[in-house]
């Protein structure tokens, strides 16, 4: 069965909706292409121009100091047939799962305790969650250091309990988690900001009516925060998973991607790729960024898409 | 057709696309604004000293003459490689840059330096001693000037310690298991008996002079054919650092990479593997230890002294193939290394004699200096490490991270012993396939 004539534009969101947009003038044409050129012009010079050029070199063995040499996609083939370039997607998406889910789950706490005080701790709170977002990460990360080495902070903990020491840096399985919590903590200020304004969007009627109702606090939040709340979370969890996935800094610092590559975030093996200083290893990395480019591409068109079907949603 | 406003627009967006462009560019080479030539030169950073030797002599090189100024740019050596291929790629490469025996023969098959034959007068590469020239050789022509060779494996203990745990400090342990014992006798509270690298990026060079004591050669083919690090040797050389690590000998959680000598100098460990160049960083840093200190030849798989336990390490100066000023560069190499001996005679003292001279003009006028002479580390690092120490191996470094990988597997316990040598063989194999190493061999 075909599409009818009228059908067709109303499932285009915005064209049958809106009204019929009078054809504009090409004085305002011009204008707004004015308005919007800087913005063009340093995007191509900036992101779209070197993104061509990138996909352009990425068919050649590069030299800085010899002609380049012509080899097609053989790299890409070089990217994907390494298993260290595997790996480091599985620790990146592991870090994201350690860090995302955990880092939305505390901030939601917090929003929500910040959302029950007056309005002079509220302030009080917020400024103090949101010092972590401003605190560098190499800060963070030489902290961080110091919290778990041989006589830091952790294992004196864990030496009142009778337990340790432990080597959170250096063993394998407890490197990654170890690295999460720093990651947490810096994300911690701006996602409960985001998450505190989304719980102030939703009106204070649908509480009092569910309380009336006598609705305790977990069904609260269950049937009125978490679902009204959704799109603010589906922005924070796309947008924590690029950033957990893109996480270069705190590894490189902490760990260097060691213990045995358990902390090689896909950017860290890219980077030190990079530095290995022979021909082979600057095309290789070009072509491996290129292919993250695309994974994260997808990564976030595929829940970009999710939040459009969701667009409605909002009481 | 464009209208007269879009023809503006345009000519704005232009003149906006100009002025980036202008401004990516710069400007690049030596300049004569001032009169004089400017040779840019990249020193990677080093212990403190060294950044103030750099600096006085290049002010005396600038000095001594009105023709050619030398900016020195110090460049700490974690961010070195990725500046320096940045710098490449936009075309602002340094003139003369520091550059390790290891980079010289595959910089030099990838075009980056400029041979110094013809711009520094032969006896300047007579007066190199004929061990160390064959580093910066390829095809009877010289790539760099060597500065300096330093033993990458010394064995330090204290004296001290090792008495207290009864043992005796005139016999240090001469095989992995006398060194294991040693090591478990030394273990006490917070002080672990030893120190060694443990990390992957440290293992996969800091190994190399024990693994050409444990089989004689590195983990691939002499003519770099095909990998060879299941052979059962590199498994005795991974067992042996598994068991320092896995048995709780050495910090479980080093704090510095191998190069740094701190975790030593602090007290933390009593005995250390480090590079020669540790005794000049207790010298400067740790003066305390440095009574309660010896050091003697890393110990042997099988006891054997005389089989090489260090590669012999070291700098130089490498002129690139690209500067705008290959002459005034090399006549600053020529004074700073292959000129007046007292000028790096005189660095050797700076480094407490943990670095050792290339020239022999230098080595004479050290002889006539009696607290070179009478230096007890230098004595035993000249004498008996450095005779069988062998060069750097020339291969892309993916190889020897490879191994070095392997090792830290091997000791964090993540797979077997065999498991991780042939995961090393593999990643070694397809590194001689996907780069087109096999005979590609520069040794």
């Amino acid at each position: 069965m075909s599409i009818t004539a009228d059908q067709q534009p109303r499932t285009m969101l915005g064209a049958a909706e809106a009204p019929a947009v009078k054809r504009s003038r090409p004085r305002d044409d011009l204008t707004a292409y004015l308005m919007i050129a800087p913005m063009v012009i340093l995007l191509g010079i900036f992101v779209m121009w070197p993104l061509v050029y990138a996909f352009y070199l990425s068919g050649f063995e590069i030299s800085f100091y010899q002609a380049p040499e012509f080899v097609g996609l053989q790299f890409y083939r070089y990217v994907l047939e390494d298993e260290r370039f595997w790996a480091s997607l599985g620790v990146g998406l592991y870090y994201a799962v350690l860090v995302v889910p955990a880092g939305m789950f505390v901030s939601l706490l917090i929003a929500s305790f910040i959302k029950t005080l007056s309005v002079r701790m509220a302030s009080f709170l917020k400024t103090t969650i949101y010092v972590p977002a401003v605190v560098s990460t190499v800060v963070a990360s030489v902290l961080f250091v110091f919290i778990y080495q041989d006589q830091g902070l952790a294992n004196w903990l864990l030496g009142l309990l009778n337990a340790g020491p432990v080597a959170w840096l250096n063993s394998p399985a407890l490197a990654l988690p170890a690295i999460a919590v720093p990651g947490i903590w810096l994300g911690l200020g701006l996602t409960t900001l985001i998450m505190l304004a989304g719980l102030l969007d939703i009106p204070d009627s649908y509480y009092e009516s569910a309380r009336l109702d006598g609705a305790s606090f977990v069904q609260r939040t269950w049937y009125i925060t978490l679902p009204l709340l959704k799109n603010v979370l589906l922005y924070l969890f796309v947008t924590g998973t690029v950033a957990a996935l893109q996480m270069l800094d705190l590894p490189l610092i902490m760990t260097n991607g060691g213990p045995v590559n358990a902390t090689t975030t896909p950017n860290l093996f890219i980077f030190n790729t990079f530095r290995d200083g022979s021909e082979y290893s600057v095309s290789f990395s070009l072509t491996a960024a290129l292919l993250l480019f695309l994974v994260l591409g997808g990564i976030s068109a595929l829940v970009f898409r999710l939040i459009s079907s969701e667009k409605a949603i909002d009481g | 057709m464009f209208s007269k406003r879009s023809r503006r627009a345009i000519g704005v967006a232009a003149a906006v696309v100009t002025a980036f462009g202008l401004a990516a560019c710069g400007n690049g080479g030596s300049q004569a604004a001032d009169g004089r030539v400017h040779v840019t030169f990249w020193q990677q950073k080093f212990e403190d000293y060294q950044q103030a030797w750099f600096k006085e002599n290049v002010e005396a090189f600038n000095a001594s003459q009105d023709e050619i100024t030398v900016d020195l740019q110090v460049v700490p050596a974690d961010t070195w490689e990725q500046k320096l291929q940045a710098a490449q790629a936009a075309g602002k490469q340094p003139d003369v840059a520091t550059t390790n025996y290891g980079s010289i023969k595959p910089g030099v098959a990838e075009g980056k330096f400029a041979p110094l034959d013809e711009l520094l007068p032969a006896e300047a590469f007579d007066d190199v001693k004929e061990n160390v020239a064959p580093f910066v050789t390829v095809d009877d022509q010289h790539y760099a000037y060597p500065m300096l060779v330093e033993p990458s494996t010394v064995l330090y203990y204290r004296t001290d310690l090792a008495k207290e745990a009864g043992l005796d400090p005139d016999s240090p342990p001469e095989t992995w298991d006398e060194l294991l014992e040693w090591s478990k006798a030394l273990t006490k509270g917070d002080v672990k008996g030893m120190t060694v690298a443990s990390t992957a990026a440290d293992l996969s060079w800091s190994s190399w002079g024990l693994q050409l004591n444990a089989c004689g050669y590195l983990p691939i083919a002499d003519d770099w054919s095909a990998g060879r690090a299941t052979e059962p040797c590199f498994a005795d050389l991974a067992n042996f650092y598994k068991e320092l690590y896995q048995e709780g000998l050495i910090p479980q959680q080093p704090k510095v990479a191998y190069a740094d000598g701190q975790p030593y100098g602090e007290g933390e460990v009593a005995m250390m593997q480090g590079g020669s160049w540790v005794v000049g960083q207790l010298k400067n840093d740790f003066p305390d230890v440095v009574d309660k200190t010896m050091v003697a030849p890393f110990p042997s798989i099988d006891g054997d002294l005389t089989k090489t336990t260090a590669t012999l390490g070291g700098w130089t100066l490498t002129l690139d193939s690209k500067s705008e000023a290959p002459e005034e560069a090399a006549r600053f190499i020529e004074y700073l290394l292959a000129g007046d001996p007292e000028i790096m005679a005189g660095f050797f003292k700076e480094t407490g004699y943990s670095k050792y001279t290339v020239r022999d003009s230098v080595d004479e006028v050290l002889a006539d200096d009696p607290e070179a002479s009478a230096d007890p580390f230098m004595a035993v690092i000249s004498d008996e490490i450095v005779p069988y120490g062998q060069a750097e191996p020339a291969y892309p470094y993916d190889i020897a991270m490879a191994l070095g990988t392997a090792l830290e597997s091997a000791m964090k316990g993540t797979t077997d012993v065999d498991g991780a040598l042939q995961t090393a063989d593999d990643a070694i194999n397809d590194v001689i396939d996907k780069q087109k190493l096999a005979g590609a061999a520069t040794d």
